[in-house]
C-alpha cells in the first residue's frame, strides 16, 4: 500500500470534529503546514490536544477551526508572549478549554497507550485542576497509604507529527528532542507523518534504533520541506521571526501569512 | 554602580543553584535560562543542567530568543525528553526547578491560568505546564515575576493552578525564600528597600534577617555580558525598577 500522497490528500482524510494530537513544542517542530492546509480545507469544529501548543492552536483559532483545546501551556513564546487569538477564541467562548498541566495530558495520553482507562500522575495536590476537570483520587490499593490523582484515557483519533526524515514504508525519525510526540503516536488512533525529507528504507535498517515511528504505525505520509515554517525544525532551519512577528500583527491579514506558506512553493 | 532589575533577576535566579544538583529550565522561562548558562560560566562548582529542548550539559553554539529551542540541546551528549524530565520530578529527582508564574500568594503557590474567574476569564493566561506537577515534587522550585507589585504578589490568587510552595521568588526589587511553609523576604535591591517591598506585596511576609542584596560579583557581571553582549535580552525582557 502506498502511504505516500500530498499534504491535500492527506488532510481530505481529516473528518470535522476530528481530534488531533499534534507533535512538537511551541515555535519548535510543530506540523505548521499541515495545520494550514486544514485552514484551507475549512475543517470544523477539531479538538487539538498538545501539552503546548502555540501557533498552531491560535491560527486555527484564527480561522475559526476548533471547538476545543487540551492543552498544557498555551504561548507564541520567545518574546511574543501570548497567542492572541486562542486567547480571544477561550475568553469570548467560542472554543473549551480543558487545562491541564503538561504531565496530566500525557497521564491521559499514557492510558490510551498502555489501553488502561486511566492512569496515575504524581503531583497536581493543592491544584484547582482536578475540581475543575473532575479528576479522582485514589488511594493505593497496596496499603502504602498514599493518593494518587488519576487521569481518564485521552485517545487522539490522529496523531500528527512532523519528522526529519521518512522512508517509503513510514518509518519515521526526528533529530533533537522529539518533545512529546512519541506518547501521542502510541495514544493515538491513527498516524499521520509529516516529514521533510524522503529517505531510503535501507538507511533506516543501517540505525533501526533512530527510529521513532515504525512503519506499521503510520497510515499516511507527505513530504513537506520548511513544513514547520515559521517554527524551526532542527538542524535544519530555525524560527523565521520576522514571519512570526508578521503573523501576531492584530491588523495584518492571515491570508497574507498564508500565502507565504512553502507548501505552496511547489 | 547601578545594577539593572533584569541583571538582578537573572543573577539571583543564578545564585539558587547548588553545586551537584539537577538544575531545570523549562519553556518561556528566558531568565532562569540565563540564570542556569550565567551559572555555569561564573561559578566554581559544577552542576547538572538539563533542560526542556532535552539537553543534558549543553554547550550551545548560541543563546537563543526562544527558551525551548532545540539548539539548547546542542553538545549534549543524551536527548532527556519532555517524558523523561517530568518523571524524573515526580519521581524525586529534580533538584532545582524554574517554573514560570503570574500571580505568587505568601504560600508561594502560583497562577497562571487566568485573571479572574477561570470560566470567565478577564484574561486568559497561557497555563501552568508543568507548574501543577513539578511544583510540588520538585525538591525546590523557583519563581520570577519581572513585575513586582500587588496584582502578581497577592493575598488571594485568582485561581491556585499549581501548589506545593515556591522555594524561592525572585522580582526586580527581591527575594523571597520560603520559611516555615511561607515566603519570607531575604533581601531587596539595594536601590529599593524593606518599606518599599511591604508596600509593593500584596500578602504578609517575615522579613527577619532581610538585608541589601550582595552587589553580582565580577564574574557574574562579566557571565552575563557574555551571554547578552549586545544587550538584546535585556531591552526584549523590559524590566523596571518601578
Amino acid at each position: 500500500m502506498n502511504k505516500i500522497m500530498s499534504l491535500q490528500e492527506m488532510v481530505a482524510l481529516v473528518p470535522d470534529g476530528a481530534s488531533l494530537a499534534l507533535g512538537g513544542s511551541f515555535l519548535h517542530r510543530g506540523p505548521f503546514a499541515f495545520v494550514r492546509e486544514l485552514i484551507r480545507q475549512g475543517k470544523k469544529d477539531l479538538e487539538i490536544i498538545k501539552q503546548s501548543p502555540g501557533y498552531d492552536i491560535d491560527i486555527l483559532c484564527r480561522a475559526g477551526c476548533v471547538k476545543k483545546a487540551r492543552a498544557g501551556i498555551v504561548a507564541m513564546e520567545g518574546n511574543f508572549g501570548l497567542a492572541p487569538w486562542y486567547r480571544k477564541a477561550v475568553e469570548k467562548k467560542q472554543i473549551v478549554l480543558e487545562e491541564h498541566a503538561c504531565a496530566t495530558l500525557t497521564a491521559g495520553l499514557r492510558a490510551a497507550a498502555f489501553g488502561v482507562p486511566f492512569q496515575p500522575v504524581g503531583g497536581v495536590h493543592g491544584s484547582d485542576l482536578p475540581a475543575l476537570n473532575k479528576w479522582a483520587s485514589i488511594k493505593d490499593p497496596y496499603g502504602s497509604g498514599k493518593d494518587v490523582w488519576v487521569i481518564p484515557s485521552i485517545q487522539p483519533d490522529i496523531a500528527v507529527i512532523h519528522v526529519n526524515e521518512v522512508n517509503e514504508l513510514g518509518d519515521a525519525r526526528i533529530y533533537g528532542t522529539f518533545n512529546w510526540d512519541r506518547i501521542m503516536t502510541r495514544a493515538a488512533k491513527k498516524v499521520f507523518v509529516v516529514a521533510e525529507k524522503l529517505e531510503t528504507v535501507e538507511s533506516f535498517q543501517a540505525q533501526p534504533e533512530l527510529t521513532m515511528i515504525p512503519s506499521f504505525m503510520t497510515k499516511a505520509i507527505a513530504i513537506v520541506p520548511n513544513g514547520a515554517w515559521p517554527g524551526s525544525c532542527w538542524p535544519l532551519y530555525e524560527v523565521d521571526y520576522p514571519e512570526v512577528e508578521e503573523y501576531m500583527n492584530t491588523q495584518g491579514s492571515l491570508e497574507t501569512h498564508m500565502r507565504r506558506a512553502p507548501e505552496l512553493a511547489r | 554602580m547601578t545594577w539593572s532589575p533584569f541583571s538582578y533577576i537573572v543573577t539571583n535566579l543564578a545564585r539558587f543553584i547548588r553545586p551537584d544538583e539537577v538544575t531545570f529550565s523549562g519553556v518561556n522561562s528566558t531568565p532562569p535560562m540565563l540564570a542556569c548558562l550565567l551559572a555555569k560560566r561564573a561559578y566554581d562548582f559544577d552542576f547538572v543542567y538539563i533542560n526542556v529542548a532535552g539537553g543534558v550539559q549543553p554547550t550551545p553554539s548560541k543563546i537563543p530568543i526562544s527558551s525551548s529551542d532545540p539548539v539548547l540541546s546542542e553538545g549534549s551528549t543524551a536527548i532527556f525528553a519532555n517524558e523523561d524530565f517530568y518523571d524524573l520530578c515526580t519521581r524525586g529527582g529534580m533538584d532545582l526547578c524554574f517554573l514560570g508564574a503570574a500571580q505568587v500568594d505568601g504560600l508561594g503557590r502560583t497562577n497562571v491560568s487566568a485573571i479572574g474567574d477561570w470560566h470567565n476569564p478577564k484574561v486568559r493566561l497561557p497555563g501552568g505546564g508543568g507548574g501543577a506537577v513539578m511544583l510540588p515534587t520538585a525538591r525546590r522550585a523557583v519563581t520570577w515575576r519581572t513585575e513586582h507589585s500587588k496584582r502578581t504578589m497577592v493575598e488571594k490568587l485568582d485561581f491556585v493552578t499549581a501548589s506545593g510552595g515556591m522555594a524561592g521568588v525572585v522580582t526586580p526589587i527581591a527575594v523571597f525564600v520560603k520559611r516555615d511553609g511561607r515566603l519570607a523576604l531575604q533581601s531587596w535591591h539595594p536601590e529599593a528597600s524593606l518599606d518599599e517591598v511591604v508596600a509593593r506585596t500584596g500578602f504578609k511576609f517575615d522579613a527577619t534577617g532581610a538585608a541589601p542584596t550582595p552587589l553580582p560579583t565580577a564574574r557574574e557581571i562579566e557571565a552575563l555580558r557574555s551571554l547578552d553582549p549586545s544587550g538584546q535580552f535585556e531591552r526584549d525582557a523590559n524590566v523596571a525598577l518601578r
